[in-house]
């Protein structure tokens, strides 16, 4: 295989991720007898894993339009480790040939092309012991059979990621075997229906010329004989899926869609078969047949489209191992957080996630609880506070006692929570099943009356004409109105990377008044920045360099952007003052002193704060030399979106567990004049109701604290790198992590619904028009076959508006 | 135009043998993945193969013939 194969690379560009070069890096890896440029070392190695393996293929074949961007974290790599405890194989490892081999689906993330599928194949192949391996491109997803005693799980996550994919359990949704199970069984009665109908529209032609040229009696017989015989499977197979949903919605008696489908189809199937057997009248196999198949078309687009959503959102949510370290006598021990009791001491790493609610023993402790709480600054604990599960440890290593099990922890009642509020969330009404329940009875009397009125005048010719009439008003176009738009708005939503997970949604945004907003996370990115300063010494640049340097001895949040803001120097000496700051000394014996307001009035007490929000000040012994207000920086599209949505006539509503004064800033700066705070995540979940009792709302949020609020609300919104609790319980999630899809979901919502309904007025109208032709006689099954396709073309013409723009 | 007759049932046999490849093809799940399929003759070249791809499924039902 010569290298100039290969698809050529833009300069600049790495070779193996696409991304760009950083400009004073110059790192190179051979692939195929000539040296490539990659970004990083990262690539350096993947790269030259791949060529190694004799896998250069992928870099002729893989789709270069479409790069990856998945990051290699070495230290993930030795947490991988965790997944090959066998307790915790349990959950998602399934045992196959009574435990000689094993099997395990994984969802990939960076996996970009069908080549990448390949590439991955052929890599896990090459670990020993490995049976099988499957990858689907369209779900990223990858199915691996191994033995487990030639080899270990963790070593084929390695694999996997060796050569730049991420590859993890997963949660999988209970939907989702559902779905595809739904899936198949709709292609085989697609498959049928398609089939049948060519046969049977063939030979309506034929009849349809037949009625101008003379066609023989017992040749056209002979044809309705075959029709009958090739509309029948697509009637009582095919066209299934509409019964059973018509006799469920009349047992909830809220008669929906499908009713008036499957009078209609089972009307003129059995009114044909019987003209069939007694030789005389009409024939309608065609329509019905054609009927089911565009019936069948719209379900499936809009199945697939659902089912990509959910496959897409469960591949967000990974299994990651809850593995906890507990402390024995002498030294510690790896244990699955299941396994913990209360009273066992576990350590917690910095930067982990505490895996259980507990009390704390080391002297202090800095956690950063804005997932739980909604609260943005880092909390500071002593020994014996209560700590809770699922906040991040951001200071040393710290020692807890745990004094919940998982199943009672904070956390767990929040899970609990949210599961009472999905349950009780409100339904609003679906616009075509409440259109379908009037069209039944309409339906019913028009028919009834058509017969008796023909009875009356030609008692041979009532049954043909109610007959005409049925088809005539088969509510192809009208039962297509809604599901083709659906379908539109969430392949439109999908193209801006906004996943739906719920598309019924969709049909009640317009009705959406009330936007509520989490703050931390959502309007704000959760990181600290300087947003104001002010000093009172003439050379910034020196107190910058001084800050600089100060906070380079720091840990705290608040100190990493004021470390960005100079040059930091080594200081003669540092002292930690906790909860309020440094004191500092330079080499030319200057004291000075870093921290908060009560730590610099402690030398100033007449010093006043020009700007309230300021939280970090400077000073020597003689005077204040500069203040700072570091605060969680606003999302870049916070304002613009909050504007726009606010022209709009929203009520915007801000509800957070974070301070009121914090609350409250940030809610002025963005035009919100509604805001709930310091709220637990039930005091939030009462304030929705609430709003709710008003107006149907809205809530964006991204916490775990969210996960109730996102699960009552009519309607919700998270984002990708949100807890996981959150993305369960949202509606949409944006995958690219912008506030302004908050209003592209409102403003496809609403296209969505003016779609809607000029497709039922379009039907509608077509269906009004053609009944007094139908009544009158007229409708012959060639005019009823080519009035139905067309409307129902132009319905999803119409729907199809929505892809674009 | 008789010979319809005959013409007709034996269409109607061939459209049955094409609904049965159908079913079979989606019960051996073709289907899943219509992305992937169509770069697999682009990539699997038969000199580099490491290990026979072609085991035995003991598990699937589409085996019995």
């Amino acid at each position: 295989m010569s290298s100039d194969s290969f698809p050529t690379i833009p300069t600049g560009l790495c070779f193996h991720c696409l991304q760009p070069i950083p400009v004073d890096t110059s790192i190179e890896v051979e692939v195929a007898g000539k040296p490539r440029e990659v970004c990083c070392h990262g690539c350096q190695a993947v790269a030259g894993t791949i060529a190694a393996h004799g896998l250069t293929h992928f870099y002729q074949f893989r789709d270069i339009s479409n790069p990856t961007s998945v990051e290699l974290v070495p230290a993930e790599l030795q947490a991988l480790e965790a997944y090959d405890n066998d307790e915790l194989q349990q959950r998602f490892v399934q045992q196959l040939d009574s435990g000689t081999s094993r099997q395990i689906t994984l969802s990939v993330d960076g996996m970009t092309c069908a080549a990448c599928a390949w590439l991955i194949e052929r890599e896990v192949m090459r670990c020993s012991g490995v049976l099988q391996v499957g990858v689907n491109a369209t779900t990223e997803r990858v199915q691996i059979r191994w033995n487990p005693e030639q080899a270990r799980l963790s070593q084929l996550l390695k694999a996997i990621h060796g050569i730049g994919y991420k590859a993890l359990p997963f949660q999988q949704d209970m939907a989702e075997q559902d779905f595809a199970r739904k899936r198949k069984q709709y292609v085989k009665r697609l498959g049928v229906a398609g089939l049948a109908t060519m046969q049977v529209m063939m030979i309506a032609v034929a009849l349809y010329f037949g009625a101008v040229s003379d066609l023989a009696s017992d040749m056209q017989l002979f044809l309705w004989w075959v029709s009958l015989a090739f509309a029948t499977p697509v009637i009582l197979y095919s066209a299934q899926p509409f019964y059973i949903s018509a006799l469920r919605s009349i047992q909830a008696s809220r008669p929906n869609m499908d009713v008036p489908v499957s009078i209609a189809l089972l009307g003129a199937y059995s009114a044909s078969a019987y003209a069939t057997f007694t030789a005389q009248g009409e024939v309608y196999f065609e329509s019905v047949s054609m009927f089911t198949l565009f019936l069948l078309a719209g379900r499936y687009i809009e199945l697939l489209a659902k089912q990509r959503a959910v496959s897409v959102a469960a591949n967000l949510v990974k299994l990651l191992p809850a593995i906890a370290e507990r402390e024995l006598d002498q030294s510690t021990e790896q244990v699955l957080v299941q396994q913990l009791q209360p009273g066992d001491i576990i350590r917690v790493k910095p930067g982990a996630t505490l895996p259980v609610d507990g009390e704390l023993l080391s002297s202090q402790a800095q956690v950063n609880e804005s997932l739980m709480t909604g609260e943005s600054r880092p909390v500071m604990k002593q020994s014996g506070d209560a700590m809770l599960a699922g906040s991040v440890n951001q200071s040393q290593s710290v020692r807890l006692k745990v004094t919940a099990t998982q199943h009672d922890t904070v956390l767990a009642g929040i899970v609990a929570l949210q599961d009472s509020a999905l349950a009780s969330k409100p339904k609003l009404a679906r616009m075509a099943d409440k259109i379908a329940s009037v069209f039944v009875w309409r339906l019913l009397i028009v028919a009834a009356l058509t017969f008796f009125i023909w009875s009356w005048i030609d008692p041979g010719k009532a049954f043909w004409v109610t007959l005409a009439v049925l088809v005539a008003t088969c509510p192809c176009a009208l039962s297509l109105a809604a599901p083709t738009a659906v379908t539109g708005a969430i392949h439109r939503l999908n193209k801006h990377s906004v996943l739906v997970r719920n598309g019924d949604i969709l049909e009640n945004l317009q009705q959406i008044k009330t936007i509520i907003f989490d703050k931390t996370g959502t309007l704000t990115t959760g990181n600290f920045e300087l947003q104001k300063y002010h000093y009172y010494h003439q050379d910034q640049q020196a107190i910058n360099d001084l800050v600089a340097s100060i906070e380079s001895y720091s840990e705290h949040p608040l100190a990493i952007p004021l470390r960005e803001l100079g040059d930091a120097t080594p200081l003669a000496q540092i002292e930690h003052i906790a909860g309020l700051g440094l004191a500092a000394t330079i080499s030319a014996g200057t004291h000075y002193r870093l921290g908060s307001l009560a730590f610099v009035q402690q030398w100033h007490p007449e010093f006043l704060s020009r700007n309230t929000g300021s939280n970090v000040f400077l000073s020597d012994s003689t005077r204040v030399l500069a203040e700072f207000e570091v605060q969680d920086a606003l999302r870049e599209d916070a304002k613009t979106t909050l504007q726009a949505l606010k022209a709009k006539d929203y009520r915007l509503v801000m509800l957070t567990g974070d301070s009121t004064e914090r609350a409250q800033q940030v809610a002025t700066e963005l035009g919100i004049d509604e805001v709930y705070a310091k709220c637990s995540p039930a005091d939030k979940l009462t304030q929705l109701k609430q709003l709710q009792s008003e107006q149907p709302a809205m809530m964006v949020g991204d916490g775990i604290n969210d996960g109730p609020v996102l699960a009552q609300a009519d309607v919700s919104m998270s984002f990708a790198a949100a807890a996981d609790l959150a993305k369960a319980s949202a509606d949409t999630i944006s995958l690219s992590g912008k506030l302004e899809h908050v209003a592209l979901v409102l403003g496809t919502g609403i296209r969505c619904r003016q779609i809607m309904r000029q497709n039922v007025t379009w039907a509608l109208v077509y269906n009004l028009s053609i009944l007094p032709v139908a009544m009158a006689g007229f409708v012959t099954p060639y005019i009823a076959a080519i009035g139905m396709s067309l409307s129902s073309l132009l319905v999803l013409g119409n729907s199809l508006r929505l892809y674009k723009s | 135009m008789s010979i319809l007759y005959l013409l007709i049932p034996i269409a109607g046999l061939f459209v049955i043998l094409a609904v049965a490849i159908f079913f079979w093809a989606v019960r051996s799940n073709q289907f899943e993945d219509l992305e992937r399929q169509g770069m697999n003759v682009l990539l699997d070249d038969d000199d580099d193969k490491l290990k026979s791809p072609e085991k035995n499924q003991p598990s699937s039902d589409n085996d019995q013939h």
